[in-house]
């Protein structure tokens, strides 16, 4: 075996390696989920390829395709596209992912050549985050062989870095590997190209960039100069040689360290089995490793086992010093925040908890539990990093204000101070930890700088002024989840509601009782103000419900019925395509395929779902969740845990609702109090648990409405109309209409109330909004909704239910008094408009920014910004933005109408230029029509 | 003639989009000027017209709209329209800042109107619109272009659009054709394209106008091929094919069929004013209705008309006197020209022959007279075009007697509307009672006649109930369904008996053109216009007898 194939052994058997530990970490740019990927992916590419003009008969190839993260991407531009890879496993994994297609090509290289690419056959080369983790000899000789496939008329791109030259061990397969500038142009001329720099920016490790390394685009360009030997091409590219003995940057240490980092963040994020396997790689494949990682290693495992910290030595500082420093630094305090001096005043003899000191040799940090809040060694410098990393964000860039959540020792503070000019305010969400910091470190400079200060878990503290971002320390993040969220939320959420004007659309399903849910969502936004389109696919139904039809076989049928929801799916898309949104909202089976939610994804949408429904019963959202950026749940617990882990973007419960101004007291006629009305009824269709339940209730004045109810006894009696499904117009009659309405969940389990029943069922909500008296079944959700036995009475079993029923049909008195107190509490909390500003605000809380800048980017802002001097045409852009109209003409003079008045002078020109543009396009189209 | 508006001072002349129109406005404003000496004319025209309209005399200034740059920032949306908007505003500001005391606008297109409403021109020949956005046409005359226009009525119209133009404006003097100012640097240039052509004949020089606006009012390549054989080979003829650059798919392979040295083309060779220049130098022109065949008139050559498909004769035919109209009888004939024509038969009707005939005889000299037997009357009539009494432009048949089943109304309409509307002393009109005798030729018309008299009874009541403050809203609600109900029944009337449309049409223009919210007033108006349409329907039939 040469050098150089054993070179290729070596590239082989590591990326296999990690390929099968976490080819998302290793080859995906670290990212937790494919999607993530896959966009992380197409940007990359687009900038790679920026200018690169693609062809449907050009071939792109891939140097290091890794799992494909960019081939997608290319495979849109280019009619062929080669990945090629040296890890069989990351082709394998590539192919499984991408699935067949015609277009691309994954192959396996030998690590050091392109030979199953012909000579001269393709038109663009990249290579991507793959070149400079290659060992020198190995890039000189793809070099050669880029010279060789590439046209002449062909272009290459790789990204490599440039500056100071890095020495890397010379089997090193990981580390980055840095050339200086002239040696590299030096090498790719003796390949024969010529070579010019497409992009460049600084690294953003501090380190790397401190030696001026960059991380650059080459375009190379072939020459008709023959290539040199691979040898004196990697003699140019480092004239040294590669290190045979860089213990500093030996590749096993650099591996455990990466691996063990990774651990530590999936035991910070909950993941403790992936942490575990994370530590166990390290243990399996880093042996040879020479930094110490007992530290890193045995916090891993402590948080993945949720152990205690290690004790360790604490407290350094003496205890006068640290009276003293905290006089001095209250002072500040007491100058500057008065409110929070207060709050320390008063905190100042509970508990600290489990609050622990270290020192180091910058000065102390602080500890809770074995969570440092700050680096545990050097918590000046990554706080100076975290600093100048997060201002290079460009929404920090642009913020006139920035809010940090995270106080810790101060360390961040200090740098932010000095490196950013812009107001600064700070929250401790935990008071214990700001009282520690106070007495372990001269904060005087800190609290001196600070624009607010805010301590404890009250989010309405925060300042959320428009222009202020928000920056949340990543131990925080982990600690504090909850007040983050809430923060987020609130900071984001009611700068939303003031900001951002999305164009939202309710899918709903074709049939079933989540239609209506869907119709009273949008109309709940529609009464909100919101820039909202109902989109109603009901009329397809009929045609979904003909395919059973013509198709019996219950395998074709589901095929079928996957087809037609495609088919409506492309409906949908053309449809958005045609009038964009910004939010799609889907209801429970809502006809949308995985591949629809993905393009809309791709589009910037962000996919909501509102799953109305029992995930126990239900289950299509184990395949679909992963689709969606929100799933909204009517169940907690298991349920937002499974479906989060089914890969749902953020998963919230929000139960459902009523719509007060449907759901409402009813002044009957004596002809529908007699046809809809009696003692007891119940709406619903004929479930397990009611069928059995009802059937012994033959002797009470008792109707039953809705489908799917058993014909026998006695329920011929009882099931009104035929058994037909009862509209929403007609059950709030019903209603209205009873005494005592019963309010059964369904269970295809239980023989009567479901003892595990969670979720709380709409006929709840619309029951108690109609001002109607309801006896519902115990529901474990239900307390928080309704206050038991002053809004609401249950029961919880059978007898229960029928001594209840004897109960409050005899007491009116009673009766009313809980429907008012029920219908009060919904028409304060439990309206759709109430959801849906609940559902708003937490999408807001995380899609704030991406929001913001896709409204940023529509036009309607240009044109009302431009039209500041004519205040009606602004105004009419504004009110055609509210009502969602694309920003044309057409959506500016919908709502003129000519002879209903005076037209104002706008309305006039606004007209003129709609006629003359039709006008003109007419005689146009007249004019080139003449000859036919 | 009765005018509206006698004195002029400021004038805009609203001729937004095309040439033809340009040009059918010159007598127009050589009368303005003639009548109102001192005032200042102003045209409004599309940017791309700015140049051609320095041939046109009597112009004191261009204004030129670029609806282009309107249209081309449309097309973008999003803030193109606030560069649409604000170059609106400012072309709205630049011309409210002129003070026009009189606009003359005959385009019906809404944005003209609404343009003209925007400026807020007070004094108006033709359309505007009001202030709620309704078209207005304040004219009698500009109503009668309106009524002409409309497809059903067109048959039964002799009038030419270019007079009723110019009566919109008031305009009694004029000079009897179109006007055009042939450029001496033009000339020289068409002297030279005539010298270097090569000709070997020496005979009259033949203009020939292949292109047209719409493929269906195209004479086919191998006709004009045909004609022009004759003409060069039997008549010494020299033929120069004008045109656009846009026509020469047309034009070429006429010349190349004809394969003649004596054939030139000059298509998209010559600007509007170069054409003008070398029609002034030509003896004829044989053209379908098209614009040069306008700027030929203008230049005084005489023209061989072909008025294929949707074209009309009577309405837009050459004018001034002496030139000769060929109108295909056809059932179909005119057609309505937003249809296309796959099988345009009136073509047939025309055959090469007589075209060269008839440029050939007009060479000669004015033609008085055609041959039933060159020209069937049946199949095609040849009219010469010449000047009424009044100074209107009308059509005469010289190839003998047609049965033409429009002639008898067009001739009682041209009669009633230079009467009724342009207050001229066409005839004694016949005393009432003569519609008993028309008896069945005039159906419908007794009955619209009875409407209008109900009509005048209708608004007596409404102002009776205006007056009386007694009167019920339900009192009002049932006069105003009984008003609206007739108006209906008027306009139908004239739907369903073609030769009435014209009638109730200007009856529909009128009402919709009532001004002011007075009661009181409205009922007045409405009553006259009632009166109006009764007194038409007499004089119409009294004309129809006469006929």
């Amino acid at each position: 075996m040469n050098p150089l194939e054993k070179l290729a052994e070596q590239m082989k058997s590591d990326w296999d390696r990690r390929v099968g530990h976490d080819y998302r970490f290793w080859m995906g740019e670290g990212h937790l989920d494919d999607a993530q990927m896959w966009r992380t992916g197409a940007e990359d590419f687009a900038s790679i390829a920026q200018g690169i003009t693609g062809t449907s008969s050009a071939v792109a190839l891939e140097i290091g395709c890794g799992v494909g993260r960019m081939m997608r991407a290319a495979a849109e531009r280019f009619g062929r596209v080669i990945g090629i890879d040296v890890s069989r496993l990351a082709i394998d994994k590539a192919r499984e992912l991408v699935g067949p297609t015609p277009k691309m090509d994954l192959v396996v290289g030998s690590g050091v050549d392109l030979a199953p690419v012909e000579s001269q056959s393709v038109d663009f080369v990249w290579s991507y985050a793959a070149l400079a983790c290659m060992p020198v000899p190995v890039i000189a000789q793809y070099l050669v062989e880029v010279k060789r496939v590439l046209k002449i008329t062909g272009v290459a791109r790789i990204q490599v870095y440039l500056g100071q030259e890095m020495l890397v061990h010379e089997h090193d397969t990981l580390h980055l590997r840095s050339f200086a500038p002239d040696n590299f142009a030096q090498a790719v001329s003796l390949a024969g190209f010529e070579c010019s720099l497409c992009s460049e920016r600084a690294i953003s490790d501090e380190g790397s960039s401190n030696l001026g390394i960059k991380n650059c685009v080459v375009q190379l360009i072939p020459t008709s100069r023959a290539a040199a030997s691979s040898e004196d091409i990697a003699k140019a590219l480092l004239p040294n040689g590669e290190s045979r003995a860089a213990k500093e940057v030996d590749p096993a240490a650099l591996e455990a360290w990466m691996a063990l980092n990774y651990a530590e963040a999936l035991a910070d994020n909950g993941e403790a089995q992936k942490a575990k396997q994370a530590v166990e790689y390290v243990v399996a494949n880093c042996q040879s490793a020479t930094i110490d990682t007992q530290d890193i290693l045995s916090r891993v495992l402590s948080k993945a086992t949720r152990g205690q910290p290690d004790g360790g030595e604490s407290q350094s500082i003496p205890y006068n010093s640290q009276e003293t420093m905290y006089g001095e630094n209250l002072a500040v305090v007491q100058d500057r925040f008065p409110k929070v001096f207060s709050q320390l005043i008063a905190a100042s003899h509970t508990d600290a908890g489990d609050i622990s000191v270290r020192g180091t040799r910058d000065g102390a940090v602080i500890y809770v539990g074995s969570t440092c809040l700050d680096h545990a060694e050097k918590p000046q410098a990554a706080g100076e990093a975290w600093v100048r990393r997060s201002l290079l964000e460009q929404r920090i860039t642009k913020a006139q204000k920035i809010v940090v959540i995270g106080f810790g020792a101060g360390f961040h503070l200090q740098s932010m101070i000095e490196l950013c000019d812009k107001p600064i305010a700070c929250c401790e969400p935990n008071i214990s930890v700001f009282l520690k910091a106070l007495r372990v470190r001269d904060l005087r400079p800190v609290l001196s700088k600070l624009s607010r200060l805010s301590v404890g878990e009250d989010t309405s503290s925060l300042e959320a002024s428009t222009g202020a971002e928000l920056l949340v320390r990543p131990q925080s993040a982990i600690m504090h989840a909850q007040y983050v969220e809430q923060a987020k939320s609130f900071f984001y959420s009611k700068r939303g509601f003031s900001e951002l004007r999305p164009r939202i659309a309710v899918l709903g399903p074709f049939h079933g009782g989540t239609l209506p849910t869907a119709t009273y969502t949008y109309q709940a936004f529609q009464r909100m103000g919101h820039r909202v389109r109902g989109i109603d696919v009901s009329g397809f139904n009929d045609g979904f419900m003909l395919l059973e039809q013509f198709v019996k076989n219950e395998g074709r049928q589901g095929a079928m019925r996957g087809q037609y929801v495609e088919l409506v799916s492309q409906v949908l898309l053309e449809t958005f395509n045609e009038k964009p949104i910004d939010i799609l909202i889907c209801m429970a089976q809502a006809p949308i395929s995985a591949k629809a939610l993905t393009e809309l994804r791709n589009r910037g949408v962000v996919t909501v779902l509102w799953f109305v429904e029992d995930y126990l019963r239900f289950s299509y959202w184990r395949e679909m969740a992963k689709f969606y950026d929100f799933v909204f749940t009517i169940q907690k617990g298991e349920c937002i845990e499974k479906i989060k882990a089914a890969g749902a973007g953020e998963v919230h419960y929000l139960p459902t609702a009523c719509d007060p101004h449907f759901h409402a007291p009813l002044d009957l006629s004596k002809e529908d109090k007699e046809r809809w009305g009696s003692p007891f009824s119940f709406v619903g269709a004929g479930y397990h648990n009611r069928v059995q339940t009802f059937a012994s209730m033959a002797n009470y004045p008792f109707k039953i409405w809705g489908s799917e109810w058993p014909t026998g006894k006695p329920f011929d009696r009882l099931v009104q109309e035929e058994s037909r499904r009862i509209k929403p117009e007609e059950y709030i009659k019903i209603f209205n209409a009873t005494d005592v309405n019963l309010n059964l969940h369904s269970s295809s389990e239980r023989d009567g109330v479901d003892p595990s029943g969670d979720f709380v069922n709409p006929r709840t909500f619309e029951l108690a909004a109609c001002g109607a008296f309801q006896l519902c079944d115990e529901r474990l959700l239900l307390p928080e909704l309704f206050e038991v036995g002053k809004e609401i009475i249950t029961f919880s079993t059978r007898e229960d239910m029928k001594e209840k029923m004897e109960y409050y049909l005899a007491r009116p008195e009673e009766r009313k008094v809980v429907c008012d107190r029920a219908r009060a509490r919904v028409l304060k909390e439990h309206s759709y408009e109430r959801r849906m500003e609940q559902m708003l605000s937490m999408i807001y809380a995380s899609k704030y920014e991406t929001l913001r800048q896709r409204e940023g980017s529509s036009p309607w802002g240009e044109m009302i910004r431009r039209a500041e001097g004519e205040p009606e045409l602004q105004e009419r852009c504004q009110r055609a933005m509210m009502r969602g109209e694309e920003p044309a003409l057409d959506g500016l003079i919908a709502d003129i109408v000519t002879g209903k008045g005076k037209l104002t002078e706008t309305e006039q020109k606004l007209l003129f230029m709609h006629h003359v543009k039709s006008q003109i396009i007419r005689m146009r189209s007249e004019e080139s029509g003449a000859r036919k | 003639m009765k005018k509206r508006y006698p004195t002029k001072n400021r004038i805009l002349l609203v001729n937004i989009t095309r040439l033809g129109d340009m040009l059918q406005a010159t007598p127009t404003i050589a009368g303005i000027k003639a009548e109102n000496p001192g005032c200042h004319i102003a045209v409004l025209v599309e940017k791309q017209f700015e140049e051609v309209c320095r041939v046109i005399p009597n112009i004191d200034e261009i204004i030129g709209i670029d609806l282009n740059f309107v249209v081309r920032n449309l097309a973008r949306e999003k803030d193109g329209i606030n560069d649409a908007y604000d170059y609106m505003t400012q072309m709205v500001e630049e011309l409210r800042a002129k003070n026009f005391d009189y606009c003359l606008n005959m385009s019906s297109s809404a944005y003209t109107a609404l343009l003209l409403s925007l400026i807020g021109i007070k004094r108006n020949g033709g359309w505007t619109a009001d202030e709620e956005g309704y078209r207005v046409i304040e004219t009698d005359w500009a109503r009668l272009f309106a009524t002409s226009v409309f497809h059903q009525n067109r048959q039964y119209n002799s009038l030419n659009l270019v007079d009723v133009f110019r009566a919109s404006a008031d305009v009694d003097q004029h000079p009897k054709h179109l006007l055009i100012t042939v450029e001496d640097e033009a000339r020289k240039y068409c002297q030279t394209l005539i010298a270097e052509a090569g000709f070997t004949n020496s005979g009259p020089l033949i203009a020939v106008q292949a292109g047209a606006s719409q493929g269906k009012r195209q004479w086919s390549p191998a006709r004009f091929v045909k004609m022009i054989k004759i003409l060069t080979e039997r008549h010494n003829a020299r033929v120069v094919l004008t045109g656009a650059g846009k026509e020469r798919s047309i034009i070429d392979p006429i010349v190349e069929g004809c394969s003649s040295p004596n054939v030139i083309s000059v298509a998209g060779r010559t600007s509007v004013p170069q054409l003008a220049a070398m029609l002034s130098l030509s003896d004829v022109l044989v053209t379908g209705d098209t614009g040069p065949m306008h700027i030929s008139v203008a230049v005084g050559t005489p023209v061989v008309s072909m008025f294929l498909a949707s074209a009309f004769g009577f309405e837009t035919g050459p004018y001034s006197e002496g030139n000769i109209v060929l109108q295909p009888v056809i059932g179909c004939g005119p057609c309505n020209p937003n249809k296309p024509c796959s099988k345009p038969e009136c073509h047939d009707t025309i055959t090469p022959e007589l075209v060269a005939h008839l440029a050939i005889s007009r060479v000669g000299g004015d033609v008085r007279e055609v041959s039933p037997e060159l020209a069937d009357p049946r199949g095609v009539i040849v009219y010469r075009s010449e000047f009424d009494s009044f100074g209107f432009c009308d059509l005469v048949p010289i190839n003998g007697k047609s049965n033409d089943p429009f002639i008898r109304y067009r001739k009682a309409y041209r009669k009633l509307w230079l009467d009724d509307i342009g207050g001229f002393e066409v005839e004694a009109p016949r005393k009432p009672g003569a519609l008993a005798v028309i008896g069945g030729d005039l159906q419908g018309l007794s009955d619209v006649q009875q409407c209008a008299e109900r009509g005048q009874r209708l608004m007596e009541a409404l102002s009776t109930y205006v007056r009386d403050t007694a009167t019920t809203a339900p009192q009002f609600k049932k006069i105003n369904e009984d008003i609206s109900e007739l108006d209906r029944l008027i306009e139908e009337l004239g739907l369903a008996y073609g030769p009435l449309g014209a009638l109730t049409r200007m009856f529909v223009f009128s009402k919709e053109n009532l001004q002011g919210s007075d009661p009181l007033d409205l009922a007045s108006q409405m009553k006259s216009i009632y009166q109006d349409l009764e007194r038409r329907c007499e004089k119409f039939a009294a004309y129809y007898a006469s006929v």
